[in-house]
């Protein structure tokens, strides 16, 4: 058993559990953009006007504004989970938390920006591109919003059971999720954007 | 994570956000040929960063990266139809 243990992969603690179950979570996920984004990539190939019919309708500096807000929070993810399992510190973890919320809803604001924008200019579902465009941003948005939901509901824990050096798995749990979410947009602006 | 191997969370922010500047100012490019690649490296260089310190990969038990990698893989049958099948169906 110990031999096996040695030549094998590190063990996961029994704590380790739920997150065991948000990386599961996660590796599907992977399966599910994988399929959005290379759908959304062999529209774009297939057709030849992409350029001209869609990328010009695009503001690439408000967007690449936008992905460095949504960089910026996962920093301050981070910067919440160093509080408090380094530290202890709650009034930090609170404050980077905070600022993770706020950061999630300008990001949320830009694409809204984006899309009254894209809407005046006639790019709409029913257009070749458009289609696939609103439904691959609107899900990723569709995810920063359930990350930002889940934000306030942790803040809401901490407020009635504040979280401790030793407690607080569930920011890690959450942790991953918005960094996924952040990795996911980082392909979506290389891939729609800038390419 | 374990708390000895503690990275440098800040130097990983900067080097995202530089990355993605220069990412921004070359799309302008017109060259395909310099472009495409530079700009590819740079997203995946990135991705890669925030999985390894920001999710802790790099510290963290094996088991979480096999995962990882397990979607990755499941996504090839996927890719394949996809690339496959869409220019057949594609007016």
């Amino acid at each position: 058993m110990s031999e096996m243990q040695a030549s094998g992969p590190a063990p996961i603690q029994q704590r380790d559990n739920t997150k065991l179950g948000i990386w599961v979570f996660l590796g599907g996920e992977v399966v599910f953009f994988v399929t959005l984004i290379l759908t959304f990539l062999m529209i774009r190939l297939t057709n030849s006007n992409y350029e001209s019919a869609f990328r010009s309708h695009l503001s690439i500096p408000i967007i690449a504004l936008n992905t460095f807000v949504l960089v910026t929070s996962s920093y301050f993810v981070v910067r919440a989970l160093e509080a408090i399992s380094y530290k202890g510190d709650q009034k930090g973890l609170r404050n980077n938390l905070l600022v993770v919320v706020l950061l999630g809803l300008i990001f949320l604001g830009g694409q809204a920006f984006e899309w009254t924008t894209l809407f005046r200019e006639g790019v709409n579902l029913a257009s070749t591109f458009g289609s696939p465009f609103f439904i691959v941003t609107g899900i990723h948005g569709t995810h920063v919003f359930i990350g930002i939901l889940w934000v306030i509901y942790l803040l809401a824990g901490h407020w009635r059971h504040p979280f401790t050096q030793e407690n607080h798995l569930a920011i890690e749990n959450f942790g991953l999720y918005w960094h996924f979410v952040d990795i996911v947009w980082i392909v979506l602006f290389t891939v729609i954007y800038l390419i | 994570m374990e708390r000895a191997k503690r990275p440098n969370y800040l130097f990983v922010f900067i080097t995202l956000a530089v990355f993605t500047l220069i990412e921004t100012l070359v799309s302008y490019i017109q060259q395909t040929a310099i472009k495409l690649p530079t700009l590819i490296t740079l997203s995946v260089v990135k991705a890669v960063l925030v999985l390894l310190y920001f999710m802790h990969l790099k510290f963290d038990s094996e088991v979480f990266s096999y995962l990882f990698i397990a979607g990755c893989i499941l996504s090839i049958p996927l890719i394949l139809v996809i690339v496959l099948v869409m220019p057949a169906i594609t007016p």
